[in-house]
């Protein structure tokens, strides 16, 4: 471990990681075409002792592929990693011996086998045994809620993705690691177990000292749990900074939200691409409850042209429109002012 | 991490799935039976006990021939799908990162992981045909030929460890999703004579048969299938065999499932 600038352990070094995935993509029945994919493109970063750093992109973006490196099952072709000291490359024996691991909440268990079995079984195959071993998945399964839940002793097949979720972190903390790596821990899940798994991760870093590190796609979350945040596209790291530090880079704006139903047969892409024209300012749409959320970043000035501009552009789309608000910026119009795309 | 542990880990893995897996647990006791009777069946089809010991040119008992053919070509089987497969059905569920994140080497924690299923599969059917073999050959013929078919299993089993660690590096580089083993197994069995004498075999395919382990493992269950008490010098030679052969196989794995692993963390095939 070693200390930064401002004299703080650290636990996590990146340094200029590069990793490169070839692709062959099929031309006819014999002919295939070679596509070299820069999945990485030297990206640097530190991560401290106790915190929860979150390594926030789209999908695509370099995430599991950093987390995959970091965990020693990927090796990268340039650059330099660390956990505690050890280089991810050489020392990957040691590394293993420090770190906790969930790669994928919905799978990567025995699924005739029970909760209690699995974590039992991964527990022994770590060099866990005997009482220690024993307590340890008690222990585990009483903190992950699996115990409360009476389906420690149900079969895997049988876990909600809400189960499967907390199996998968009982399971990173089995051999008490000081670096817990978790890609995308809330993916998929009902809001009471993401908001369980979340007051889980802050508690593991500021309460029992460890080190978190997590990616999301899911900028509420992110601002929710992290620490410091790296916010990654196209293989590079475009930011990095606390939430709270992001978000004063984007003060000078605000976010303008109108809710609306767009009619069959449009293309979200299209509105996008219209705002945009219209306003002069990025815009993202997502969908949700039933319609779609769509937003855009501008000035505080110039809010009010803007939304009518982007009102009348909903309007010759035939959009129905339920609701306007303007808000305060958050991390998702950070990201969407730093790389002018229209949102995850 | 010891190799200990890997192996009670493996065990405790098999406890657990048969415990929860009634009728996988109840199929492994009725496949053995069920395997010699089809074989013996279709034997019967073509000929008497007589004329299968003027086929093979030895004085051999069909049913204890039979026995242990089945048992050895089982147990090969299971080595080569057990630890030549395994990597895809841990790669289909998931768990391969996490097998892999165990402070060991991949061949290692493949491979030892597999012993306690190997050595409980053939301890079941090893128990399974005692009594026949005994009925057979009477009791004190009968455990010497037991305790033949329980050193050709283990000792044969060896080399069949790196031999299919081999594959299982192949399939993980390839990005393979299917087990070529499974392609493979009837062509190793019938060249290594498990069910027709590997001397009545063509010149070629002979050839072929010196370099595969499961010919020196069928040859000693052979052995054992000999009416009488089994001749110790042959034994030896076959056990001898086996271990020379165990001991180059398994130094090429070790030294191309390192490399194997190496592509395929490179390549992110895990």
């Amino acid at each position: 471990m070693s200390l930064g600038e401002e004299g703080v352990e650290r636990t996590i070094i990146v340094k200029n990681l590069v990793k490169n995935y070839t692709t062959y993509l099929r031309k006819g029945l014999l002919k295939r075409e070679k596509k070299v994919v820069h999945a990485l493109k030297g990206i640097s970063f530190d991560v401290r002792k106790g915190e929860v750093f979150g390594l926030l992109g789209p999908n695509g973006a370099g995430k599991t592929t950093t987390v995959k490196i970091l965990s020693t099952l990927l090796l990268p072709d340039g650059g330099e990693a660390r956990v505690l000291g050890y280089d991810v490359v050489k020392e990957a024996a040691k590394v293993r011996k420090v770190i906790g691991v969930s790669l994928s909440v919905e799978k990567g268990f025995f699924w005739k086998l029970t909760g209690r079995e699995n974590l039992t079984y991964f527990g022994m195959l770590y060099g866990l045994n005997g009482e220690y071993l024993r307590n340890k998945v008690e222990e585990l399964l009483e903190l992950v809620g699996l115990k409360q839940l009476e389906v420690a002793d149900k079969l895997y097949e049988e876990y909600s993705l809400g189960m499967k979720a907390r199996l998968s972190l009982a399971r990173a903390l089995l051999i008490d690691p000081q670096v817990v790596i978790l890609d995308e821990p809330t993916l998929g899940l009902d809001p009471p177990s993401a908001r369980m798994l979340r007051e889980m991760l802050v508690r593991i870093a500021h309460e029992d000292g460890k080190t978190v590190l997590v990616t999301t796609h899911n900028m509420f979350e992110a601002e929710m749990v992290c620490d410091r945040v790296a916010i990654i596209n196209e293989g590079e790291i475009i930011a990095l900074d606390t939430v709270e530090r992001l978000k004063q880079r984007v003060a000078d704006s605000v976010s303008l939200e109108i809710f609306a139903f767009l009619p069959a047969g449009i293309p979200q892409e299209t509105i996008v691409l219209k705002l945009k024209e219209a306003t002069g300012y990025p815009s993202s749409i997502f969908a949700e409850n039933g319609g779609y959320r769509v937003k855009v970043v501008v000035p505080p000035g110039e809010a009010g042209e803007a939304t009518s501009k982007a009102l009348r552009v909903l309007h010759e789309h035939k959009c129905s429109v339920r609701r306007v608000e303007i808000k305060e910026p958050t991390l998702e119009d950070v990201f969407i002012k730093l790389t002018g795309k229209t949102g995850f | 991490m010891g190799l200990k542990t890997l192996l009670k880990s493996g065990f405790t893995l098999e406890i657990y799935f048969y415990k929860n897996n009634r009728a996988a647990f109840l199929a492994m006791f009725l496949w053995p039976y069920l395997m010699l009777t089809l074989i013996l069946g279709m034997g019967h089809l073509f000929g008497s006990p007589s004329a299968f010991r003027q086929n093979v040119r030895m004085d051999v008992d069909p049913v204890v021939y039979y026995v242990a053919s089945t048992l050895i070509a089982m147990s090969a089987l299971s080595v080569m799908w057990g630890v030549g497969g395994s990597i895809l059905w841990y790669k289909w569920s998931g768990t391969l990162p996490y097998m892999l994140l165990s402070p060991n080497r991949m061949s290692t924690t493949l491979v030892f992981s597999f012993i306690p299923r190997y050595m409980l599969g053939v301890l079941i059917q090893l128990a399974e045909f005692a009594p026949l073999i005994m009925l057979i050959e009477g009791v004190s013929n009968g455990l010497v030929k037991i305790g033949i078919l329980a050193l050709a299993a283990t000792v044969g089993m060896i080399p069949l460890l790196g031999f299919s660690a081999l594959f299982a590096s192949f399939l993980i580089t390839i990005e393979e999703e299917t087990n070529v083993l499974s392609w493979l197994n009837p062509l190793i069995l019938l060249f290594s004579g498990a069910f027709y004498p590997a001397y009545l075999l063509p010149y070629w395919a002979r050839l072929i048969s010196q370099i595969l382990p499961t010919t020196y493992t069928v040859e000693l269950a052979r052995l054992a299938a000999i009416v009488g008490a089994p001749p110790l010098a042959p034994i030896t030679f076959f056990i001898g065999v086996l271990l020379g052969i165990a001991l180059v196989y398994n130094s090429l794995a070790y030294l191309l499932v390192g490399y194997g692993e190496k592509k395929a963390m490179e390549k992110g095939a895990i």
